[in-house]
Formats: C-alpha cells, structure tokens, sequence
C-alpha cells in the first residue's frame, strides 16, 4: 500500500553538476580545524583537554552529558586554544582549535570492532554515545538519546535517504557507494531496537543509488524494504517521510515515537555501522560543495572542524561572484557571511548560489488568494490565512490557524506567485502566539 | 566578510512565475477560443475586444491615479478582465456594451473593494451579468460562421443550444458540431475544443488548480447523466450539456479566477460542486435558458464559507478530528444548560440578601433581558403598523385586486390583463386580457355613458371576434332599487355574447330593464362604443376613432 503526504513543492533539482562526482577526501588537508562544542541540541560539551596537548584522529577532546554529544578529534595534531569562534547556527561559541600535523594519526584508544551477531541494544545505545553521534541530516539530535527513547517502542525504523533539498548530492552518493554498509547497519539496528520493519526511503531521482541497494539487498539474508518515491520536496522532513511510508500522521507537537516509528538520516547509519564494526568515532562526514558560482562542483570527505574556506578552496573557488553562500539546501539552508565558521556534524552542503538563481527579486505584490500555499503546506496550513492574520494584528484568529506546527519548509515562499515572505511572517506568528500564551 | 550581502529568508529559491506572469498565461489560454471566434463572427470581435481591455485599462488607470493608489496597470489583471468580457458578450453586441460593462466591472466591483485580490466577486462575469439585465443587448444571438460588418449589426437571433435545453430537447447540433463550435452563443464560449485547450493549458502552468473544474465539470455531467428529460438518451444529454453555452469558459476562466474562489483545495471541491449543481438547477428551472453566470456569482458570495469548511485538517490530529471537536464542544454546550430552579434553602441573611432573594435577581436579570426584546418586537410592530396604516401600499394592492376581480366579470376566460399602450377617444382605458398561456383572448374597455342620475362608468370586455365577454358597472350616480335594476348581474349578463351594434328592440337587441329605462340605454350605449372601439383597435397604435351608433 502506497502512502503519500499532502502539498510539497517541486523545486529545480540542480543536482547534475555532482551527482556523478564519487565522495572524493581532501587533496589539502586544512591545517587548522574548529570543533564547537555545540553540535547537537542540548549543552554544550565539556572539554576534556587543554591547550598543547596532543590528539589522534577519534579521540574524544569534548564530553557530551544528557542530550548533547560528545566532540572527537578529526585531525591528528595538537590543541592551540580553546575560544570563542563563529558558529553556522549563528551567533559564535567556544571551540576547540587544533593545528594539523597532516599525519592522520588514528587514536589508539579505539574501541574494538564488535561481530555483528553480538550486537545488544546496551552495546548499541553505548558505543553511540561514545561516538558522539547526532542526526546529520540536519536536525543534529543526540542519536543516542533517540535510539534510548526509541528501543522497544517502535515497530518501523525509516533510514532516510530521501534527500529531498535541491543540489545536495552528499546522501545520494554515500547512499551509491557505501551501500552495503548502510544495509548492515539498518538491519542491525532493527534487530537491536525490536523494529520489525527496516524501510530505506529514497526519491526518484536516485535510481542508481536505488538500483545498487536492490542488487546489495538481493544478496543479503536479512530484509530491508527499499521505498522509493517519486521527487518532491520535502519528502525527507521526518514527519512526511513517516506518513509516506507508514500513512501514520504524527500529532502536532510529537515525534515520530508516538507512532512508533524512528526516522534515521542514511549518514547517521554510516556514522552508527561505522562505530559498531570498525570502533570509529564520527569524525569525518560527505558535504557537497556545489552551486552556480563554484568553479568545480564536487562531494567531498571532509573532517568534522574544517573551515567552509577550505571547502571553497578544494572546490576549485568561486567561479563568479556569489550572491549567498549558505550551508544546507536553498530551501532550508543558512545563510554564512562568514567562510571561517566551521563544519560542523549536520553540516551536508556548502552552496554558493549565483544571484541568477536566487529568488527572483520582484517586489512583493498584493495576494490574489490563488491558494497556492495552502495547497503546497504538508503540514496542512493555511499560509495566507495566518500572514493576514499576522499582518492585520488578528491575534485572536492565530490559535485556531496552528502556526506552531508550521516546520519552515519553506514551500508556501516558494511557490507564492506574489512574493509575500510567508515562512517569515508565519514565525511571526508562532512567536506571537507562544507570547500570548505566557501572558495568559 | 562581505556584510553587505542581502541576507534574505529562506527559501533562497522561488518558482518563477509572478502574478502578471500567470496573468499573462490567462490571456495566452484565451488565444485560441478569440482566433476561433474572430473565425466565426469575423473581425469585429477583435475590435469589441480591443475596445473592452482598453476601456478596462483606462478605468483602472483612471480609478487608482484619482484616488492616488499605486499604478496597477502592469500586473494585467484589468486585460485578463477586459478580455473575459468581450468574449462573454454575443458578437452583435454595440460597441458601448463593454465600455458599460467595464466601467461597472473595474470601477464598481474591483476597485472600490480595493482592487485585485479583495474583490469578492469576478468582475468581468459581474459586468457580464450586468448587461444581461439588459434583454435585447444579450439575446441577439448570430449564427456561426456569418461574419458580422464592422458597424451598423442588424438584430438577428439565432436559437442557441441552450433553448433547446431549456426546452427539454437535444439541440440540432451533432455533439461534433457543438465541439467545434457551430453554435449561437457569445463569442467566447462557441468553441467547445478552444476553450479545453485553454483550460488545459492552464492546469499544466499550475496557474489554477484542476480542483475547480473538474468538480464543476463532474457534478454537471454526473447530475445531467442522471437526471435527463423523458425521451432524451442520457450520454447524448450529457454531452449537450456540457458542450454548449458557457460552461466551459465559465469553469475554465470564470470559476478560477483565483480572487474570488476558495484557497483551501477542500473549498475549491466545493466550490466546484457547487457551481455544478447551481448550474444545472438555473439551467432546468430559471427562466433564463443559461445558469453558468449566475451560479459562479452566487458561489463567489459563498467563498468566505467555503473557505472555513475547507480548512485542511491539521496534521495529525486524525481523521475527522474536526467533526469529534465539534460534537464535543455541543455535548460541552449542551450540559451547561441548566434550567432555573428556585434556590429555596433557607440560610441566615449573609451580605443583605434575603433568602430567595438570589432567584429574584435571576428573574429579574431574565425580565431585564426580556424587556429588551419585548421592546425590539414592539418597536418593529409600530414601524409595521404605521407603513401599514400610513402608505398606500394597501391601496395599491386593494386596486389590483379590484381589478383582478373586475377582470373575472367582465372576461372570465383571461387569466390576468396589461394595459395596451394606446388610447381611444371615448374609453377611459383599454386593457388587453391574456389566458394562462400567454395567450391575448380579448379587450376590457373602461367607458363611460350618461344615464338618468349622471355619468355611468362600465367596463366591457370584448373578446377577438368582436363578442361582449361581461359587463361591469363600476361607478353610477342611478337611483337605488330603480336605476341599479339595469345593473343586475342577470340584467348584465344579456349583453354577454352580442357583438356589432346592439339596439333596444328587434333583432340583435336587449331590451330595457322596465324602469330603468335611462340607465339600460346608457349600458346598452357604453358597450356599443366599447365594441366599437375593439372593432376599430388600430393593432399598430395610434388614435382609434369610431362613429357613435345608434342608440
């Protein structure tokens, strides 16, 4: 039985200019990486070293308690400081600075590799926390605090490799060439999790990558159901892709535990198998370089910490002036004035958008209530209700219009014919809401 | 660096298209159905075209500098309108037809509620429809394919489809002639596969959703399917329906004009349906043979309702939640009913109050609120009263009452009467009679003649054979129980089915009422002049005169 999710938008893909390009490591290393101790929701992490010490690649150098993760060295080399630096979420954040010695050192505290029949779900659950994973997909939620709410209770676990924002290809090809790995990964974190279902979601824009499962899966004993579907964003929120393959609706303010389900980005699988079977920490993560105003659009194997300038740099700079330069996806993507800030583990894309491709910059004009937005919402919102709303000060008609439930997709901007910032105004909303409800 | 870069909210990328944009595409989709009408009705249609966008553009442009609004003329909202309805009007249309209508449509329906996007109801179509009060500008209806001149149009009619609709018969059209467009009708809506190709474009642009038509469609297809005249196969009427007059062009351009139809997809179903069903029901039981304008203007008063019906649900909040919502706030509403029961424990007197005294104020709260609306229905009954006791409205339907009544004495056989427009010395008026079937049976002359006591005032009818119907005095001056002996029903009822002139005695004669010998010659003169004047009715108008007979 097929499912599908209401509205969504099919923005130009942009992906042929690295979809073909394999995930390539660095030729220059950087030689200096910033690791933030804020990568995930929750506190920062605490370092555990101090300026001049030595570190190998995997070593952990910043502890995560509760929800937040803990930091590991991508570099081998030695600690220069610990500062505040510029952080992609905004704002800046204390960091930990190591300068390269380029020898790559592995740390040899490494835990051993486990056999893929002796996989518990303690051993799970710890080996991830050791391995400072979060949600790479963008979310950057502490897996193993997903996985310790999730063991038990879910009966479906979705890898997401949906992929669903224009020009990002980093999933796609660590989907295409690191397959089988993938696979084992989902298999043995159903059979540890109790999930009786492994579904492997991915658009149709990725047939290779889909075709090279199938052939993976036909060897394996083990079953994971590939679901593929056809392209159209954002198919990869976590909320549309349970609904698409369950038809569950998870309720507003929820995750997709309540309907027993567990969504898994395809990078944090590789980032889990990668922990279990061969003890590495995440270190390293794909992040596509690409965009109108890059020279030589690629997907690269980047270390955790390296400065955005790098990226540009191994990409062959800029080709033209870039008129935004943003990590993540056009729609959901933050803008960076600032190529210092550093990778970070839910970073996927560095794009440089010509200002061709930008939104077109007419003024904005009148609505003509077209119903375009409402039609696009997968989260079943009326955008031009709540923008009027908003702009004519109705609070009073906000709470029945649940702007809170709004996700910032993106989609009802997109496609507004009159140019009218609802994505914006929307927030707006929510913020104004949220306020009422603390004044009452 | 570089801190000056615009930094723009999410997303950084947008579909392409604007609003004059999908204006433009409205006006590309239109191509087609005007090539195929220039075709047909020949070149005036590009000038009644011309002259319709100009003309909207030019009010528009006027309204919004007047006013000191911003200029509007670039989004080609005021073409698309302009465009709309030309080819909304029938091709023999006088060229200050669509300069009226614009002005009513751009001036009066879009700018004063604020211009594009907050008008609630389409313009052209409201234009449109404006005209249509006009009857003669919109039932000349020219054949296909008979090029009309550039000036001086001479009033043809052709039958459209739509009157052998109405009628309950197929029209003489094959379903291929009414796909193509051999068809009476208005310039736009002649070409039956134009106008799909419009439609269909315009669904592929994504400028309007296929919700709208495709309900509109269906439930006008689904409702003819079922419900077709005795005789008339159901797929052939089906079809008719559907190809002729207005209804494409009106669910393809009228119904989706985005402004003035639902946003949310549910309410644009609805929307759909609605029109559908509207059109059907205008189209079998108005008096107008075509129902499309009129349905999608009534819709269009609906959109702020169907709009809150349709909300999406939210997400996850489960199937039908919004129903079980509702049923669980009336069964809230309902349990706070409480009836007043007397509180009639007695306890110490606290805070001043006598016991019961709290049921006093409830009572007294209730006659305070009652008193209010005693005082509302008190107030409408005096302001009833007094239109009632201080206009003639009464009088004015006592009159016609009198003269329904009048009517059925002296024609029984007409059903009701209308007065002809010219005179005849002599006769106070002449009323033609009419039967049920619209049919003229006769004349009722008012006519006066002098009796004993004064002037007598009769009216007579006379049917077309030149026959007395029925006599009726309506005014006398005679003597009571001497003179009114002549004016018996029975005295009156001898008069009935004599015709030429009618003497006192010998042949073709009624005699006198002995007694009242003065005033039977004065009816019996009355209603010779009466059929005089009916012998000499000059059908085209004018002064009739007659000669006196003999009395």
């Amino acid at each position: 039985m097929r499912h599908f999710f209401f509205g969504g938008v099919n923005p130009a893909p942009h992906k042929e200019s690295t979809r073909r390009k394999p995930i390539a490591r660095m030729e220059r290393q950087p030689s200096q990486v910033v690791i933030p101790l804020v990568m995930s929701t929750g506190e920062a992490a605490t370092p555990a070293v101090k300026p001049g010490d030595r570190v190998a690649i995997g070593q952990p150098i910043a502890l995560g308690q509760g929800l937040s993760a803990s930091a590991h060295a991508s570099v081998s080399g030695r600690v220069v400081a610990i500062e505040e630096r510029p952080h992609p979420w905004g704002g800046v954040c204390e960091a930990i600075l190591l300068e390269n010695d380029g020898r790559n050192t592995p740390w040899s505290g490494r835990p051993e590799p486990l056999d893929p029949t002796q996989v518990t779900r303690e051993l799970l659950l710890a080996r991830v926390r050791e391995a400072g994973i979060t949600g790479m997909g963008g979310g950057a939620y502490s897996t193993a605090e997903k996985l310790r709410q999730a063991a038990g209770r879910v009966d479906t676990l979705i890898v997401n490799a949906a992929e669903c924002e224009p020009y990002i290809t980093a999933d796609h090809r660590l989907l295409l060439e690191r397959s089988d790995k993938i696979l084992q990964g989902a298999q043995t974190l159903a059979r540890a999790l109790g999930a009786q279902r492994a579904v492997l979601v991915t658009e149709g824009d990725k047939l290779n990558a889909a075709e090279a499962v199938e052939r993976r899966l036909r060897k394996r004993s083990g079953k994971v159901e590939l679901c593929t579907i056809g392209t159209r964003y954002p198919l990869g929120a976590e909320k549309q892709v349970v609904q698409t393959v369950t038809g569950r609706e998870v309720p507003p303010g929820g995750t997709p535990l309540e309907v027993k389900c567990v969504v898994l980005n395809v990078a944090t699988v590789f980032a889990i198998q990668e922990s279990l079977f061969r003890g590495k920490a995440l270190t390293h993560r794909t992040v596509t370089v690409t965009g109108g105003a890059v020279a030589r659009p690629r997907n690269l194997w980047v270390p955790i910490g390296t400065p955005l300038r790098c990226l540009l740099e191994e990409a062959g700079g800029l080709r033209e002036k870039a008129d935004l330069i943003l990590t993540g996806g056009p729609m959901m993507g933050t803008p960076q004035p600032d190529l210092e800030v550093p990778v970070i583990k839910s970073t996927n894309g560095l794009l440089c958008l010509t200002g061709q491709e930008r939104r077109p910059a007419d003024q904005e004009s009148v609505c003509i209530r077209c119903g375009k937005c409402v039609a696009a919402c997968p989260m079943h919102l009326a955008p031009v209700f709540i923008s009027q709303a908003v702009r004519q000060n109705e609070l009073r008609k906000l709470p029945k219009l649940h702007p809170e439930d709004c996700m910032e997709c993106g989609c009802c901007s997109y496609i507004c014919p009159a140019r009218i910032p609802l994505v914006e105004l929307v927030r707006q909303a929510g913020q104004l809401l949220e306020k009422g409800g603390q004044a009452q | 660096m570089n801190s000056t870069r615009s930094l723009r909210l999410p997303p950084q990328v947008g579909q392409p298209s604007n609003t004059s944009a999908m204006m433009g595409d409205v006006l590309v989709a239109l191509l087609p159905t005007t090539a195929m009408a220039v075709f047909f009705f020949g070149f005036r249609v590009l000038v009644l075209a011309a002259v319709s966008i100009g003309s909207c553009l030019l009010f528009e442009f006027l309204y919004r500098r007047l006013t000191g609004q911003s200029d509007t003329l670039r989004d080609l909202s005021a073409c698309v309108t302009g465009l709309l309805l030309a080819l909304s009007l029938p091709a023999t249309a006088a060229y200050w037809v669509p300069i009226l209508g614009a002005a009513f449509a751009i001036v009066v329906v879009k700018q004063f509620y604020g211009g594009l996007g907050k008008n609630f109801m389409n313009p052209a179509l409201a234009g449109r429809m404006l005209l249509a009060t006009f009857p003669v500008l919109m039932t000349n209806w020219s054949k296909p394919l008979d090029r009309l001149p550039l000036l001086g149009v001479d009033a043809v009619s052709a039958a459209t489809p739509l009157s052998y609709l109405h009628a309950g018969t197929l029209p003489p059209q094959t379903p291929g002639q009414l796909f193509l467009g051999q068809q009476g009708g208005c310039m736009g809506e002649v070409s039956a596969v134009m106008l799909l190709l419009g439609g269909l474009y315009l669904i592929l642009r994504r400028v309007i959703s296929w919700r709208i038509p495709t309900a509109y469609l269906g439930t006008v297809a689904l409702l003819a399917l079922l419900l077709p005249p005795e005789g008339v196969g159901s797929m052939a009427w089906m079809t008719a329906q559907l190809l002729s007059g207005g209804l494409l062009l009106g669910a393809f351009f009228f119904a989706t004009d985005p402004t003035t139809s639902p946003v949310t997809p549910r309410g644009q179903l609805m929307f759909g349906a609605g029109c559908g069903a509207l059109t059907m029901l205008l189209r079998s039981f108005s008096s107008y043979p075509e129902g499309v304008g009129w349905a999608i203007l009534t819709m269009n008063c609906c959109v702020w309702l169907l709009d809150r019906a349709g909300m999406p649900r939210r997400f996850g909040a489960g199937r039908f939640s919004v129903l079980r919502e509702w049923l669980s706030r009336l069964r809230r509403n309902l349990e706070e009913i409480r009836f007043i029961k007397p509180n009639l424990h007695f306890t110490l007197i606290k805070g001043g109050k006598m016991p019961g005294e709290e049921h006093l104020d409830q009572i007294r709260a209730q006659a305070k609120a009652l008193s209010c609306l005693g005082a509302v229905i008190l107030a409408t009954g005096l302001v009833i009263f007094g239109v009632h006791r201080f206009t003639d409205l009464d009088t004015a339907r006592a009159e016609t009452d009198a003269q329904q009544e009048l009517l059925s004495q002296v024609m029984p056989q007409a059903a009701f009467s209308s007065e002809i427009p010219y005179r005849a010395v002599g006769a106070l008026s002449i009323q033609a009679g009419y039967s049920e079937d619209n049919e003229l049976v006769g004349y009722c002359v008012e006519i006066q003649a002098h009796g004993f006591g004064g002037v007598v005032t009769m009216e007579v009818g006379v049917d077309l054979d030149g026959r007395v119907t029925g006599v009726a005095v309506t005014d006398h001056k005679e003597t009571s129980g001497v003179g009114t002996e002549a004016m018996t029903p029975a005295a009156l009822r001898r008069y009935v089915g004599k015709s030429g002139t009618i003497r006192s005695s010998g042949a073709n004669s009624v005699d006198a009422v002995s007694g009242a010998t003065a005033t039977s010659q004065a009816i019996t003169a009355g209603v010779n002049r009466a059929l005089a004047i009916v012998a000499n009715l000059d059908l085209e108008g004018g002064d009739v005169s007659y000669v006196d007979g003999e009395v």
